[in-house]
């Protein structure tokens, strides 16, 4: 069972809904250690100084905010706590909008939000609310000292409150590099295309694709793990008599020394 | 395409393959090479491997590629191999690795692309009985092999003042390593701490060249004594191991005399050995390091 990361209540008008927020994805990226090449120790990150080089431990150092190069603004953590939103454990809903409006370049993490025992009535009429209206409810929250624009939007039942990115976060695609266009596509590309569209035309199921870089990554660990030596395969050519050590050594020795002879 | 070629070793059978690759590009030695002088040196090397749990260091695609630190014997190893349980810091709090009783064993791993043998110094697997003392003499640039030849008949002396008889190997690099044969009951803890003692009366003698603190910053042109190594999770490249440097250089014994007379002649490359070199030295004066196995001394 997932952790709990967040309590608090979503608030609407007068409504108020007791939640409990929990991560909705896992990030299954294969992570590796750094280990000491000689003998697969661990190695440790030190901090130091490299205008003297003493060893320095996280007190003896202070944020700074770099203006330009090589200058710096100091910012002391007392400053920053000063200015931390008010910490609040409510999601205020401020407005309901269209899901079709919201596109998902706006949508960085999502979270599922289960009620609390004594509200499950309130929080499933709001999950209907939302699934017959077809609207997501846009909000604000703080979480960690960090203020967070957030959309409540129905999945499978479950209300799945996906941080939002503000709109100067987002780069509009006007600014990316402008491209020359020599003529209008005509109406039969166009409908070629459709047509084409059409014929590939499926439902989406996530379950179709897989990250095979990270399976065949972990298919090498797993028989590393085990003692196998990995090696890629290639072809096999069928065993021959068995000989004796050094007559099988002996001939690609002579090669051996023949090449070097000949490189002098 | 990948050649197998099925040989017998001493009424075992083992499959070699690739023999042509070359495992050091800058002088041109291939696999078949390496094979060739650990089947050579077999003779005074095995006694320096039996018994112990080696750390093997494998390069598939020669010195220059990514290479393998395995303390765990390969699972599909040939059943006559032998393997012991350590104990280890891993989850499993122990692995199972690979001990050379034979020749067989030393080629198949050779032929896995072994270049290196990392040795514990516990003539038993898992014992807290060490049978020798090693110090390992490692020179912060730019400070050199002589540095560390110098450092070693330093410590020579020092330990005769306490009555131990000691033996050199290079370390295959820039380094020097000094044997200690013990064969008597001692345990790590007591080796360590001796070692521990002996490398910071040296660097009291001569704090301007040699340090006993392993930091990087700190050793800069001194000949930092690694006495850490004598530890039940430590190995150390055994005798007669190649090294995976840019040429097949070898972690070969020497005598005391040669490393007086490379100091005199301030020859550095006196006191660095390729696989042909020791096998042509091994035929003269056969093994160096006998004394280390054989030889009772007490701390």
């Amino acid at each position: 069972m997932p952790r709990v990361i967040w309590n608090g209540s979503i608030s609407f008008g007068l409504v108020n809904i007791p939640v409990r927020m929990f991560v909705a994805v896992r990030d299954h990226d294969v992570r590796f250690h750094l280990l000491h090449a000689r003998d697969g120790v661990r190695v440790h990150q030190k901090l130091f100084c490299p205008a003297d080089g003493e060893e320095l431990d996280h007190e003896d150092t202070v944020r700074g905010y770099e203006t330009s190069p090589d200058t710096y603004v100091v910012v002391h953590q007392d400053e920053l706590d000063a200015l931390a939103p008010k910490a609040s454990r409510n999601i205020e809903i401020l407005d309901f909008v269209d899901i079709a409006e919201i596109d998902p370049v706006y949508y960085q993490h999502p979270y599922y939000l289960l009620p609390e025992e004594r509200s499950a009535g309130p929080y499933a009429l709001l999950v209907q609310a939302l699934e017959d209206s077809g609207r997501v409810g846009i909000g604000k929250l703080v979480m960690r000292n960090k203020e967070y624009l957030a959309a409540l939007r129905p999945v499978d039942g479950v209300i799945c409150l996906e941080t939002m990115r503000f709109a100067d976060e987002v780069m509009p695609t006007g600014e990316m590099e402008k491209f020359e266009l020599d003529r209008e596509p005509t109406k039969r590309e166009l409908s070629m295309a459709m047509q084409l569209i059409d014929t590939l035309s499926s439902s989406f199921d996530p379950e179709k694709y897989h990250d095979e870089y990270r399976e065949a990554v972990m298919e090498l660990i797993e028989s590393k793990a085990e003692g196998q030596e990995v090696t890629m395969p290639e072809a096999f050519v069928e065993p021959g008599k068995v000989v004796d050590l050094m007559s099988a050594l002996e001939e690609s020795l002579a090669r051996a020394r023949e090449k070097k002879e000949r490189a002098g | 395409m990948k050649e197998r070629i099925p040989v017998e070793v001493d009424g075992l059978e083992l499959e070699l393959s690739n023999l042509d690759k070359v495992f050091y590009p800058q002088t041109g030695f291939t696999k078949a090479e390496v094979v060739d002088y650990y089947t050579r040196v077999s003779p005074v090397m095995l006694p320096h491997l039996a018994g112990r749990a080696v750390t093997l260091k494998r390069y598939p695609d020669g010195v220059n590629g990514e290479f393998f630190f395995e303390k765990e014997c390969p699972a599909f190893h040939p059943d006559w191999v032998e393997t012991t349980t350590v104990p280890s810091r891993n989850e499993r709090g122990k692995v199972t690795s690979c001990v050379v009783e034979n020749l067989a064993t030393l080629v198949w791993l050779a032929n896995l692309a072994t270049l290196e043998f990392h040795t514990q110094l516990s003539r038993k697997a898992g014992e807290d009985r060490p049978d020798s003392l090693v110090f390992d003499l490692d020179p912060g640039p730019p400070a050199d092999t002589l540095d560390a030849a110098w450092a070693a008949l330093r410590l020579k002396e020092a330990l005769a003042d306490e009555g131990l008889e000691c033996f050199p190997k290079t370390s295959g690099g820039k380094g020097m390593h000094v044997l200690v044969p013990l064969n008597t009951p001692l345990d790590f803890k007591r080796t360590k701490s001796f070692a521990h003692t002996m490398a910071q009366e040296l660097e009291k003698t001569y704090p301007d060249r040699v340090t006993s603190v392993m930091r990087k910053e700190l050793r800069k042109g001194k000949i930092f004594i690694d006495w850490s190594q004598n530890d039940p999770h430590k190995t150390t490249v055994c005798a007669y191991s190649l090294r995976a440097g840019t040429r097949p250089f070898v972690s070969a014994p020497v005598r005391w005399e040669e490393l007086e007379e490379a100091q005199r002649r301030a020859d550095a490359g006196a006191l660095a050995f390729e696989a042909w070199e020791v096998l042509a030295r091994v035929e003269d004066a056969g093994d160096l390091l006998d004394p280390v196995l054989k030889l009772k001394q007490s701390l």
